[in-house]
């Protein structure tokens, strides 16, 4: 979130679109209530009508995978009837900027596409620019080759007419959302996108979110108190995982991971640091060099010196070649590329693509280690319902761990806030469960085991274990009896000046940090949150004082002061302030900004659009008359107008306009592999994201258990999700009696009007089949979905049924039924290869 | 009307419900109650278990709202005693097992009740239920979770919510909000706080954006209490409830050495285990 869940309470107008954040993110709706109880309205744009749709003041169905569609219809009506904030678009995006004439788009496709390569040239996305290097402005926005422009006319074409035809989004109920929403690009109104997995779950994953975020710059809503684009993470640490770098991407701190071509450290961080000529660019990442030596003497400490291993141990680092996702990984699995396999808090054997490929990998391993609370689907693949144990040869081992209420640690949630959460129960207290470990004991234990056999043997290449910096309290052998101490590693992730080779006090924020080896740090965007203790810090009685053998620290987590008892902050809020930011309840990335990119929420001049609920003002007052911000940790303490707002950036601005992506610098709308259209798109000639992965067509093993099904055999709409009852693929709620009781079987939601065509009623069983394969479960059958009414390429009006099954299930634990995931395929969204869960073909009959 | 300055209360506010049942799963765990089997759902939408039982005590219900042919609305309804300021369960209850307390709760106890089932014709809710299953049956429902009042705790539903949609505190406090809701949101709130005034106003108080019948809760009930009516009704031919109370007294007797026998029995296995 570029926001906080609080801050929800301050929107004027909600749109939850690709969530359904009263099943999933419960306490969301608070706020959504709180500002529903001001006057807000809420907007649920869904397939199906869901308990978020029940409080929403305007419902508008949308057919799974027309997310482009409906936003950049939005996009489109706010262009046309000038519903935008000009000045926000001239002063904090790259509206302005002027494009390389040789750009275009024609029926589907951008300039540059290589139909061979299956990839794009993207030599004319380009800025033209000044004789300084700069990207030329036309801050009118008339310039035909502007991004606004460019914009104008490439949305359009998403007449109302035309979402109609495509999302079945009825037209007098998109123009009332699209009038509803676009209000908010009054200076002195703000609304906000609540979004999950229902948006990135596509091929078009990554341009679905692109839309939301060009719709919110529209607006003038980012940076703003109640405003911004806000990813509703879908478990309650996955922000701290992805900012712990659990992708294959990327590092910690959103660091690139090297390629092969990334032959020393220099090369590497030539490869990865913006420039810019233009001074009033921030250019944050033009710090990049301090980032990456910092977090490699946090991996390898006195063995990285400057001359070491390609510059402080650089080549220690694994390099990947190619895509590394989850869906590449399975393939190689199934084609027997790798022997074993470590799954950790995961159950790839219900809540992976394509279960049943997934399943058969695993069978192909000679091993595999389940570190889980329970003995889950993917730890039991050997004796699902439909394999023969005797026919398979994996070794697996279960290794029973704690779970989060047992383990003390930093959480950090969608708002970024990182909160200190201490263990219920520790191992040996009466209660404990069995053999049981944290995570961490897990980690410490089977690395100091490994180390132990590099010791022995070294190998090829032995160096990165046998030299990694590793000393969590526990000693050198593996004790049962010894938890490696948290606050160890909490420390190390801050980071810390060397001196003399030594851990010489914390770094106090990314700003300290250097690349010539002077210091370190796991993770540079959490420096800053566990700090050396000083008088400014608080009381010693404070829950986030901590004094050990190592001396007395801050562990800015653990803070807990809300900002109702703190009367300097009650002053700013008088006089406008947005509430809700609680500086000081826990800590949160970047340097403790509740609202990033703060600095776009207030005009040159530094005076909030908003006056009522602002995040940041400039004080001139402040610093004995030279000035500064209040309110807010701002996006940089530079005065107001000397600095563009979007600091990450090179050019400073937000991107309307990104060159980034792999599959185009404007969203296009694309249908998803498996289209009711069939291989038609009403918009264009080009059916299907033209540059995804296509192992569907690849090799004869990445072909197998996993064909593509066609509209005439497979003419029903199918999209999975989540309820409120289970969580994730099951093992921690299907086990729980009281929400088996809740959410006993397997089921899919079907209209009364497919129920009525296929003669099945609500109760009674049916087999939902795709080309994968398929399940049998409950219909529920409802009036929360309804068939749409489509528009082909050829202007013909069809109508397509869409049903909706949960995903949760398996066939382990109390409430069991067939996973859902059985149906869905190998194919992923062209930018992350995230897999397209949520709009996929089946056919319904009654069982 | 008797006074109720001091009672406790919810308003339920059906608009704020995201039927999320975390108030279902938070009374099955204070009050330690068993999960029953369910297979798909018991009523509409996600409903489950079918029906209030001695094993649950609060149940969400779900309504599709169709006009014309098309749905406009989803709304659920948090199905639990009302908890009346003069409740009819109380006065049917020959053996004062069913109490209401100053607090507001209308609890029970075990060790009084005989298992007659007169609260469960008395109520007009259809709340209190039977332990059918167990040779030693007792009569179960909400207590408002009378001993975390208290103890100065919220229920553990109230607690639980996390949308707003239970409120508690004071009955008075509550009606004058449920009030103003209304009045600020004519097109909301279907214009009624049911358990207001009905068989002499309950401690809890609802409202939605349709009205309560609509989850199967009786429209038209008097706005006197019940109990004015079964008092008397019971009074009325004393012989009959002197015989039957006498009898029933003896067995009461003997059920209840026999539960005495039972826990000791239970509590001594306890030990041994």
């Amino acid at each position: 979130m570029t926001n906080h869940w609080i801050d929800i309470q301050h929107s004027d107008v909600i749109i939850i679109i690709g969530s359904n954040a009263a099943e999933n993110h419960t306490i969301s709706m608070k706020y959504v209530n709180m500002a529903r109880e001001k006057g807000a309205k809420l907007i649920s744009i869904d397939p199906r009508f869901t308990r978020s749709s029940a409080l929403s003041d305007v419902y508008a169905p949308m057919r799974s995978g027309t997310d482009i569609v409906m936003i950049g219809g939005i996009i489109n009506y706010a262009l046309q009837n000038n519903r935008v904030h000009k000045d926000y678009i001239a002063n904090s995006t790259n509206g302005s900027f002027l494009i390389n004439p040789g750009f275009g788009f024609k029926d589907g496709l951008f300039t540059g596409y290589n139909e061979a390569k299956r990839k794009y040239d993207k030599k004319t996305w380009g800025y033209q620019l000044d004789a300084r290097g700069n990207p030329k402005q036309d801050k009118t926005l008339k310039d035909p080759n502007c991004v606004y422009q460019i914009m104008k006319r490439h949305y359009s074409r998403y007449t109302p007419e035309m979402v109609s035809g495509i999302t079945g989004c009825p037209v007098e109920t998109f123009k009332e959302i699209a009038e509803l929403y676009t209000s908010t690009s009054a200076p002195d109104r703000v609304g906000t996108i609540m979004y999950a997995m229902g948006t990135t779950q596509h091929t078009v994953g990554t341009q679905n979110i692109r839309s939301y975020a060009m719709l919110q710059l529209l607006m003038g809503n980012v940076g703003k108190s109640g405003g911004g684009i806000n990813a509703l993470r879908g478990e309650s640490n996955v922000q701290g995982s992805t900012d712990m770098c659990l992708l294959f991407h990327i590092l910690p701190g959103y660091l690139k991971t090297p390629q092969p071509k990334d032959v020393d450290l220099a090369a590497y961080i030539k490869h990865y640091t913006p420039k810019t000529n233009d001074p009033k660019s921030a250019n944050w990442w033009g710090n990049y060099s301090k980032y990456i030596t910092s977090l490699l003497k946090a991996w390898w400490g006195e063995h990285a010196q400057k001359d070491t291993a390609g510059g402080f141990a650089f080549n220690y680092l694994p390099k990947r070649e190619g895509w590394m996702d989850h869906i590449t990984l399975f393939e190689q699995m199934y084609a027997g590329q790798f022997e074993g396999f470590l799954i950790w808090g995961q159950n790839p054997a219900v809540g992976g693509p394509n279960v049943r490929k997934e399943r058969k990998a695993l069978e192909k391993l000679k091993w595999l280690v389940v570190a889980d609370l329970w003995e889950t689907e993917t730890a039991a693949f050997w004796k699902a319902p439909d394999v023969n144990p005797t026919k398979i040869n994996t070794e697996v081992f279960l290794l029973p761990a704690a779970s989060s209420m047992e383990k003390e640690g930093s959480v950090t949630n969608s708002g970024r806030w990182a909160q200190w959460r201490y263990a219920s129960i520790q191992p040996g207290d009466a209660g404990w469960h069995g053999d049981a470990r944290p995570d961490l004991w897990i980690v410490d234990a089977m690395f100091k085991s490994l180390k132990a056999e590099y010791k022995k043997d070294p190998g090829k290449f032995g160096d990165p274990i046998l030299h990694l910096n590793w000393d969590y309290g526990t000693g050198d052998k593996v004790d049962p009896h010894r938890e490696p101490d948290v606050h160890k590693v909490a420390r190390e992730i801050n980071g810390y000046y060397i001196k003399n080779g030594k851990p010489a006090g914390q770094c106090i924020s990314f700003g300290k940090l250097k690349d010539d080896g002077s210091t370190a740090s796991g993770n540079w965007l959490m420096c800053g949150g566990y700090v050396n203790w000083s008088s400014k810090e608080g009381k010693r009685s404070d829950t986030h004082y901590v004094k050990n053998e190592a001396g007395e620290f801050s562990n800015r987590y653990a803070r807990r002061i809300n900002e109702k008892d703190e009367p300097k902050v009650q002053k700013l809020i008088a006089a406008g302030r947005t509430t809700g930011l609680n500086l000081n309840w826990s800590w949160c990335w970047p340097v403790n900004r509740r609202i990033i990119y703060n600095r776009a929420s207030v005009d040159l001049k530094g005076r909030p659009f908003d006056k009522d609920k602002w995040v940041i003002r400039w004080n001139p007052n402040l610093k004995g008359g030279k000035g500064a911000f209040e309110g807010d940790v701002p996006d940089g303490g530079w005065a107001p107008g000397t600095k563009y707002p979007f600091i990450m950036l090179p050019e400073g601005h937000a991107r309307l306009f990104a060159k980034g992506l792999r599959d185009g610098p404007i969203p296009e709308h694309y249908e998803p592999v498996e289209s009711p259209f069939g291989n038609e798109n009403p918009l264009s000639g080009q059916a299907v994201n033209p540059v995804i992965l296509q192992y569907y067509k690849g090799t004869k093993v990445q072909r197998e258990l996993n064909p593509i099904g066609k509209n005439d055999k497979y003419p029903i709409v199918a999209t999975t999700y989540r309820l409120s009852e289970h969580w994730q693929a099951g093992a921690m709620t299907r086990n729980q009696p009281w929400l088996a009781e809740l959410m006993p079987d397997m089921f899919a939601e079907i209209s009364r009007e497919l129920a009525e065509k296929i003669g099945v009623k609500n109760g009674q069983k049916v087999k939902v089949t795709t080309a994968r394969g398929s399940v049998t479960c409950y219909a529920l059958v409802t009036a929360r979905f309804r068939p749409f009414d489509l528009v082909d390429k050829n202007g013909k009006k069809i109508v397509v049924h869409q049903i909706g099954l949960p995903w949760h299930y398996g066939f382990q634990g109390i409430a069991t039924g067939d996973a859902a995931n059985i149906l869905t395929s190998h194919v992923g969204d062209a930018n992350t290869n995230i897999p397209e869960f949520k709009a996929f073909l089946c056919n319904v009959v009654k069982a | 009307m008797k006074t109720t300055i001091n009672q406790k209360g919810f308003l339920i506010d059906g608009t704020k419900c995201i039927g999320c049942r975390a108030c279902q799963i938070a009374c099955k765990q204070w009050n330690e109650l068993p999960a029953e089997k369910t297979e798909f759902f018991g009523g509409d939408g996600y409903q489950n278990p079918a029906d209030l039982s001695s094993k649950t005590y609060t149940l969400i219900k779900y309504r599709e709202v169709i006009k014309k042919d098309k749905l406009v609305d989803w709304v659920f309804h948090k199905d639990q005693c009302q908890h009346c300021l003069e409740p009819a369960c109380v006065s049917a209850c020959i053996v004062g097992a069913l109490q209401k307390t100053a607090a507001g709760p209308v609890v029970w106890e075990d060790r009084r009740c005989i298992g007659c089932r007169y609260c469960m014709l008395a109520c007009p809710y259809n709340i209190p239920k039977f332990e059918w299953y167990s040779i030693n049956p007792d009569i179960k429902k909400c207590t408002l979770c009378s001993d975390r009042i208290e103890n100065g705790l919220p229920p553990a539903c109230a607690k639980a919510c996390s949308t707003g949609a239970i409120t508690y505190g004071s009955r008075d406090e509550l009606l004058k909000e449920a009030k103003k809701r209304l009045k600020s949101g004519p097109d909301t709130y279907y214009q009624h706080i049911y358990g207001e005034d009905e068989v002499g106003g309950t401690c809890v108080l609802n409202i939605s954006s349709i009205p309560l019948e609509e989850f199967g809760y009786p429209g038209n009930l008097p706005k006197e209490s019940l109990s004015t009516t079964t008092d008397p009704a019971m009074k009325s031919i004393p012989g009959v409830v002197i015989g039957l109370g006498a009898a029933l007294g003896i067995t009461a007797f003997i059920v209840n050495k026999h539960k005495k026998q039972l826990s000791e029995e239970s509590q001594s296995q306890g030990d041994q285990s």
